[in-house]
């Protein structure tokens, strides 16, 4: 893209000092966000991705490095900054005994709008993320998924060049999750550039356009999802035959040399071929079997997922750990 | 201009939640009307004894409770604060360019006008009972009044929000609430008190604020007391409200 990033860091450092040490928990982060896409920091609780977004959106200031965001550096012009950004941190920041309308509105006016942009921008936004229903209603009533909604639509109350959305649907069950994201792309197809955390794989898979790995305070990898699985290239075929204590072994021999098996595995009698490619795999791999006159039991397919991506750049898997949660 | 509207605009804030469950409000009006019912008859027989100056014995004990009202009026809305860290609602929005001397102001304005509504109503209550007041003093009385409840309002407001866990707050909180009260004088003039403790209460602010209410309930504004009095809540209430704004600046882990 031509256009000049909307957020750049060079560097980027925050140490803190607890009774075990200090603690690198943003140790050296470079990246860069295009306006209009959607840029995920995927990993997990610890790994430094909402100390990062803390420094982006002037709460914290960098200890080194430097961070521009929406052509202003974070330390020398916070001021600027925050004029420029939407932020919706881990914990909302709906105010409870107040109406939906009322909390949009208090943003309005604290951007410097009068009464009248800030009453007309409140029915926008009320519009675009569908909160009619209870927009009215004092907020301490509200569903988690309503309150997450009225969130997001207070973190775009000025019209921010970028908006950061730290674990935007962490504590949302699945339909709410769902529903956020539909939302999130929404906003997307209206142009709006938006930097999110998470810690959830699918979530930085179906949203981002691009996205980094952090692990540790430092970045791991970036990419497009699409380039940071076909670099792991975990595309694997499991083959179960009968009589596989003959088979398997014939089998091994037969896919032995062959250019698109990238690894092979024996698991439980059954065959696990890792492929390039699935669409020209897939068709060769059943060729053979007919050729040799071996009847094929089972057969599953299992994708790359970024967990894969993830297991090999960290040494750990992103799954496991969630999954104690 | 700016500072004054974001300032308006966080105190509309507050005043609505304050409207919308004005439990808070009612109860507070109760404590004192408590202690003027329950402990006010006690002091009845203690004429003639040091400190109380010949008058109704009100003239001593509703100037002191004034300052109580105001202290703890102040002392407690970390608690409220705490939950708006959690919430998320206080960095929300220090990510505006909203100025955040405007954060704390909006807060603390909100409770000078909670306190002052509850001390001119409690004024009001005491009259038929005998309370007798000069208003020009009662006047002055009230500006040592607001600062005391900014000390208390932004001090509270600061601790919660950097403590932000209530098990923290309250230690601190007890911590400062008894030894202010019990030397200042509230419930008892300090005359009566051994010399070590008088001399303790001459380092505590409290005190010159309920000496001074005394007097200038009494119609005594020029006189020394009075003076001391300002002598030190100005500074302190500056000291404080720059410290606080302060806590707002900086970063909260």
């Amino acid at each position: 893209m031509a256009l000049e990033p909307i957020v750049v860091t060079r560097g980027l450092k925050k140490s803190f000092r607890s009774k075990h040490g200090v603690i690198r928990a943003v140790d050296g982060v470079e990246l860069s966000v295009e306006p209009g896409e959607i840029f995920g920091f995927l990993g997990p609780n610890g790994a430094g991705k909402t100390t990062t977004l803390r420094m982006l959106t002037t709460l914290m200031p960098p200890d080194e490095g430097q961070a521009i965001v929406a052509g202003f550096n974070v330390a020398t012009e916070p001021k600027k900054v925050r004029r420029s950004i939407g932020y919706v941190g881990q914990n909302g920041g709906s105010d409870r005994p107040a109406t939906g309308r009322e909390n949009l509105i208090l943003q309005g006016r604290l951007y410097g709008m009068n009464a009248t942009e800030a009453r007309e921008r409140a029915e926008e936004l009320i519009r675009l993320l569908d909160l009619e229903d209870f927009a009215d209603r004092i907020v301490y009533s509200y569903s988690g998924g309503q309150r997450r909604r009225l969130d997001v639509a207070i973190g775009l109350v000025n019209r921010p060049k970028v908006l950061f959305l730290d674990e935007p649907t962490t504590g949302l069950d699945l339909q709410n999750r769902a529903n956020l994201w539909v939302q999130i792309k929404k906003l997307k197809s209206e142009g709006a550039t938006i930097f999110l955390t998470t810690h959830y794989l699918e979530e930085a898979d179906a949203l981002s356009d691009r996205l980094a790995i952090m692990d540790h305070g430092r970045i791991v990898t970036e990419g497009t999802p699409e380039e940071l699985k076909k670099e792991v290239a975990n595309d694997c075929i499991t083959i179960g035959v009968e009589h596989p204590v003959e088979n398997v072994p014939v089998l091994k021999d037969l896919f032995k040399d062959r250019d698109y098996v990238l690894d092979m595995t024996e698991e439980q009698e059954r065959l696990k071929l890792c492929v390039s490619d699935f669409a020209t795999a897939l068709p060769r791999v059943m060729g053979q079997l007919e050729q040799e006159n071996i009847r094929l039991e089972t057969v599953k397919l299992s994708e790359t997922t970024l967990d894969d991506v993830f297991l090999q750049k960290t040494g750990y898997s992103l799954r496991d750990l969630t999954a104690e949660e | 201009m700016k500072l004054i509207l974001d300032i308006g605009q966080l105190f509309k804030r507050k005043m609505l939640e304050t409207l919308r469950n004005p439990i808070f409000i009612i109860v507070s009006m109760t404590t004192p009307i408590v202690y003027l019912a329950l402990f006010a008859p006690l002091l009845n027989k203690l004429t003639n004894v040091p400190g109380f100056v010949p008058g109704h014995v009100l003239n001593v004990f509703i100037p002191g409770l004034l300052v109580i009202i105001a202290f703890l009026g102040g002392l407690f809305v970390g608690y409220t604060m705490i939950d708006e860290v959690k919430n998320g609602v206080v960095e929300r929005m220090r990510v505006t360019p909203t100025s955040r001397f405007a954060l704390l102001a909006g807060r603390v304005l909100r409770d000078l006008v909670n306190v002052t509504v509850i001390v001119v109503f409690f004024v009001l209550i005491a009259l038929p009972f005998g309370f007798q007041v000069n208003i020009l003093g009662f006047l002055v009385l009230l500006v040592l009044i607001a600062m005391m409840l900014i000390i208390t309002s932004s001090f509270s407001n600061a601790m919660g929000l950097i403590l932000g866990d209530e098990d923290k707050l309250s230690p601190v909180v007890q911590a400062i609430n008894l030894p202010v009260l019990l030397l200042s004088g509230m419930l008892l003039p300090m005359e009566l008190a051994p010399k070590w403790l008088q001399v303790i209460a001459h380092f505590n602010p409290a005190y010159y604020v309920v000496e001074a209410g005394r007097l200038l309930t009494a119609g005594h504004i020029f006189v020394p007391k009075v003076g001391y009095a300002f002598l030190f809540m100005v500074p302190t209430t500056v000291i404080v409200v720059a410290w606080a704004t302060r806590a707002f600046q900086r970063s909260i882990a």
